[in-house]
């Protein structure tokens, strides 16, 4: 294994060129999420990255490390049972909107309770991409689209609201576009003692003509600018996060005082050693049943 | 109308009363039946007797009615009868309930001075114990089932005193006082019937010196687990799998592992999943519907070449069915759930004791060959409490295969030109190495999608036919390598062939002694394993009648032999949602061997 001096961002990409459109934001927000695992020290052998199904789920192909590209929905799951059997492997899951929000809504708020220590970073399209242009779980209200031709007609979940609601300890969003800041961001949430959760607005060129470069370029605001911002106050963390006529970037929330999973549970070993047979005393477990 | 249903019953009675008895406790949910039927069996245990337990219960907290059954043998027992010698009955409909299994031998343990009237056919001992009151006199109403136990001891000769251990097993955590109290509580119940009732009942519970011990398939299943080195499960409650989680958590802890509760059997599996791609041996376990949602990720396992336990206890369905009554109605779902073509193997324990050794197997047969192992057990496994002797649990047995588990020195021999792993390498038996996250170079993805041998997504036909190529053949290597044998009893040259799968072997077993009598000859054939399985064409063919019994409508092991051999055999099938009992199982053996044979 490689130590962390000699660890280059470019170890975690593999030889496979991406098929993802000319200038859609997944480019971006890869190569932060490289940067930042290269930068934090990990290097490809320690590192298991979990990809959903979607255009941000060919992640898995295009970064080298150990990793699975699962079943639409569930990456969540699966990074939760790596991180469990080997706390000491670095884990990082990634997905779309449609994959975190809609059919695997349910994994979010549950993963983020359970607040295991590793990183989730959801590519944020605003609309199905790899599907031709559906409308996604953040979609507009009256964003048209092959399904909904008159828009949704019903609000976007708003992810953020749901991870502070479902009692998250670190709650974040990015641009994929302001490389510095995203690679900055997506490297405080794996650095976080527990779950790192960062929604990043990733522009799909190709089917969405409103949440696009230039309107993000134009509205984001960026917390660490706003010199009243207390990430660690509770109530500043609300204000942000609800509030429905801005677009932020930063770190909105973190919980100073986060117990991760393994340290609440006490689940530290690797589990992948095991010996050779049944444990020494095992046959306690028979007489148990006298 | 009463007396007919007992005739019949004590008609069918042909044990030896003396050494075999049959005893339940029953009444409503939350009456403490199943601690008390506990204590009982537990207590049966240790003064060496056989017992074989089985519960009678519905999806519900409190109401309804439940009984906790015992059946009690010097011999090795395997299976319930259609008999109830001594039954002790909190309610009137714990006794209706039971009319049909209660002959005119029986002795019913019953609270005259509760409020309801006992209405006990009278050619059973009506035996009036103020259960209650007594309870009250030793320290609580609470402990009137242990009054109950008392007198159940009496009356069958057993000494009080066995009662002593399981009541400070069961009470040891709440203080010597309780302890005490109990123990009171079961003589004030053994004392007023010595002193109130001149039982003329052949009852006199030999004991032994032989230690047992007493567990269910679903503990036996989860001490398999940690013996093989299972380290990490993920699960979602549901009848009747979650005693498995319950057992294990706890314990594995013990042994540096882990359980998790996920928010659903979608999550529970693919958790499961990650832990064994982390490299732990890994298990999940459900029943009904929730083997359902996990079939969306038996497909992955096998693609991502993941070495994964699948357990499913299989209650009665479809849909919500009956949640607490048996059936295996699962088999079609176990062989052949999933979209697309998903090699596996389906291995299905056939007793408790096999629960445990094949839970081991299971763990092994998954990652010598990285591909999915359903670990099929049943409800009536599942609850049923069976003695043994402790070395058929004997952990020196116990081994350990992890495949091609590869460290960082034996990673170069497969990386390609490029120092690329080839995690899905087209070996020569199917098998590819396997690197887990840590070791060097090994680095890899692994994915549902189809893929070529470094784990990269293709569509080229020729890789994508070389995979599946060697995925399949992963399974006709095992075939060539694993034993895949059956278990036998009964008469190997008789012309009458009964095979059968999973929990009903112990009934069968004890059929045979039914038909011996009957002067009816069998050879029992029962399977472990449903894919890849034994070849029973030789057998099929120089038998004369074949039956085929199984706990479901429609036949699906039954089909499955059809297939195998193009033979049309018999069927017995049973889906009231109660499991064969060894008397009823002979009568229909007999009735169906006079049939013709279906076209």
């Amino acid at each position: 294994m490689s130590s962390q001096s000699d660890v280059r961002f470019t170890d975690f990409k593999s030889d496979k060129q991406p098929t993802w459109c000319p200038g859609c934001g997944d480019f971006g927000t890869m190569n932060g999420m490289m940067k930042a695992l290269a930068e934090t020290g990990n290097d490809p052998d320690n590192t298991f990255v979990v990809a959903g199904i979607g255009c941000s789920g060919k992640i898995g192909t295009y970064m080298h490390s150990y990793a699975l590209h699962g079943v639409h929905g569930r990456a969540l799951p699966v990074a939760t049972g790596v991180k469990m059997a080997r706390p000491d492997i670095e884990v990082m899951a990634a997905g779309g909107d449609g994959d975190g929000y809609s059919i695997g809504a349910g994994h979010f708020v549950h993963a983020v309770r359970r607040n295991v220590d590793m990183s989730y970073v959801v590519m944020d399209n605003r609309i199905y991409g790899l599907t031709k242009g559906q409308a996604s779980p953040t979609s507009r209200s009256d964003f048209e689209t092959s399904t909904t031709p008159e828009g949704p007609q019903q609000p976007p979940v708003n992810p953020l609201a749901l991870a502070l609601a479902s009692g998250a300890t670190f709650i974040a969003q990015s641009f994929a576009s302001d490389a510095l800041r995203h690679q900055e961001i997506i490297q405080e949430a794996i650095e976080h003692d527990g779950f790192g959760f960062v929604n990043v607005f990733s522009p799909c060129v190709t089917f969405n003509d409103v949440d696009t470069y230039d309107y993000f370029r134009d509205s984001l605001v960026d917390l660490q600018e706003d010199e009243d911002h207390d990430r660690h106050d509770y109530e500043d963390a609300k204000e942000v996060i609800l509030d429905g006529d801005k677009e932020y970037q930063g770190v909105m929330y973190q919980d100073e005082n986060s117990v991760p999973y393994h340290e609440q549970h006490g689940v530290t070993e690797d589990m992948s050693e095991i010996p050779d047979g049944a444990p020494e005393d095992a046959m306690d477990l028979v007489r148990e049943f006298y | 109308m009463l007396s007919e249903a007992f005739l019949l019953a004590g008609s069918k009675v042909r044990l030896n009363m003396a050494e075999d008895l049959n005893w339940a406790v029953g009444g409503e949910a939350g009456d403490g039946i199943d601690s008390t039927g506990k204590i009982f069996a537990q207590a049966l245990s240790r003064a060496g007797r056989h017992v074989f337990t089985s519960k009678d219960f519905a999806s519900r907290i409190r109401g309804g009615y439940t009984a906790y059954k015992i059946r009690t043998s010097v011999d090795n027992i395997q299976s319930v009868v259609d008999r109830l010698d001594i039954l002790v009955a909190l309610t009137q409909r714990t006794i209706d309930e039971n009319l049909d299994e209660l002959h005119e031998g029986s002795a019913i343990i019953y609270d005259g001075e509760r409020s309801w009237e006992a209405d006990i056919p009278e050619e059973m001992s009506a035996v009036d114990v103020p259960l209650k009151s007594l309870a009250e006199d030793a320290g609580g109403a609470i402990m009137r089932n242990i009054v109950a136990l008392g007198a159940a001891c009496e009356i069958t000769g057993f000494d009080v005193e066995y009662l002593d251990e399981a009541l400070e097993k069961r009470f040891g955590g709440k203080g010597s006082k309780i302890v005490e109290n109990n123990k009171e509580a079961a003589r004030l119940g053994q004392e007023y019937v010595q002193e109130n009732y001149d039982l003329d009942l052949d009852y006199n519970l030999e004991t032994t010196d032989n230690d047992y011990v007493l567990l269910n398939g679903n503990e036996a299943i989860g001490m398999g687990a940690i013996a093989a080195g299972c380290r990490f499960y993920a699960g979602y409650p549901i009848t009747p799998a979650t005693s498995i989680m319950e057992y294990l958590t706890g314990r594995i802890e013990e042994y540096g592992g882990h359980v998790v509760q996920a928010e659903d059997e979608l999550s529970a599996i693919n958790m499961a999943l990650g832990g064994a791609r982390a490299g732990a041996r890994a298990m999940t376990a459900t029943s009904g519907a929730g083997i359902d949602l996990m079939t969306e990720t038996f497909g992955l396992v096998a693609t991502s070449e993941t070495p994964l336990v699948i357990t499913d206890v299989q209650r009665s369905g479809p849909s919500t069915g009956m949640p607490t009554k048996q059936e295996q109605g699962d088999l079609n779902m176990a062989l052949y759930g999933g979209h697309g073509e998903i090699p596996r193997f389906v291995v299905t324990p056939t007793s408790i004791d096999e629960c445990f050794w094949k839970t081991i197997e299971a763990f092994n047969l998954a990652e010598k060959y990285q591909t999915p192992v359903f670990l099929v057990s049943d409800l009536a496994m599942s609850v049923t409490e069976q003695t043994f002797e402790p070395d058929a649990f004997d952990m020196d047995d116990v081994e350990i295969d992890r495949g091609k588990l590869v460290d960082e020195d034996e990673v170069d021999e497969w990386l390609d030109s490029q120092g690329r792993f080839r995690a899905h390498a087209n070996t020569e038996d199917g098998v590819s190495p396997r690197a887990i996250p840590g070791t060097a170079d090994g680095a890899h993805m692994s994915t549902g999608l189809e893929h070529n041998e470094l784990g990269r997504r293709t569509e080229e036909q020729d890789v994508r036919v070389q995979q599946v190529d060697k995925r399949n053949r992963k399974v006709e290597t095992a075939k060539e390598q694993e034993e895949w044998d059956y278990r036998e009893f009964g008469d190997e040259d008789a012309d009458n062939l009964i095979i059968s799968w999973g929990s009903n072997e112990g009934a069968l077993v004890e059929a045979l002694d039914y038909l011996e009598d009957e002067g009816v000859d069998v050879r029992v054939i029962s399977v472990p394993y449903i894919f890849p399985r034994p070849d029973l064409s030789d057998e099929i063919a120089a038998a004369e009648e074949t039956i085929v019994v199984e706990c479901n409508a429609t036949g699906q092991f039954a089909d499955v032999i059809e297939h195998d051999v193009l033979e049309r055999v018999k069927r017995i099938n049973k889906y009231t949602g109660v499991r064969f009992k060894a008397d009823e199982l002979a009568e229909e053996i007999t009735e169906k061997l006079s049939q013709e044979v279906p076209a």
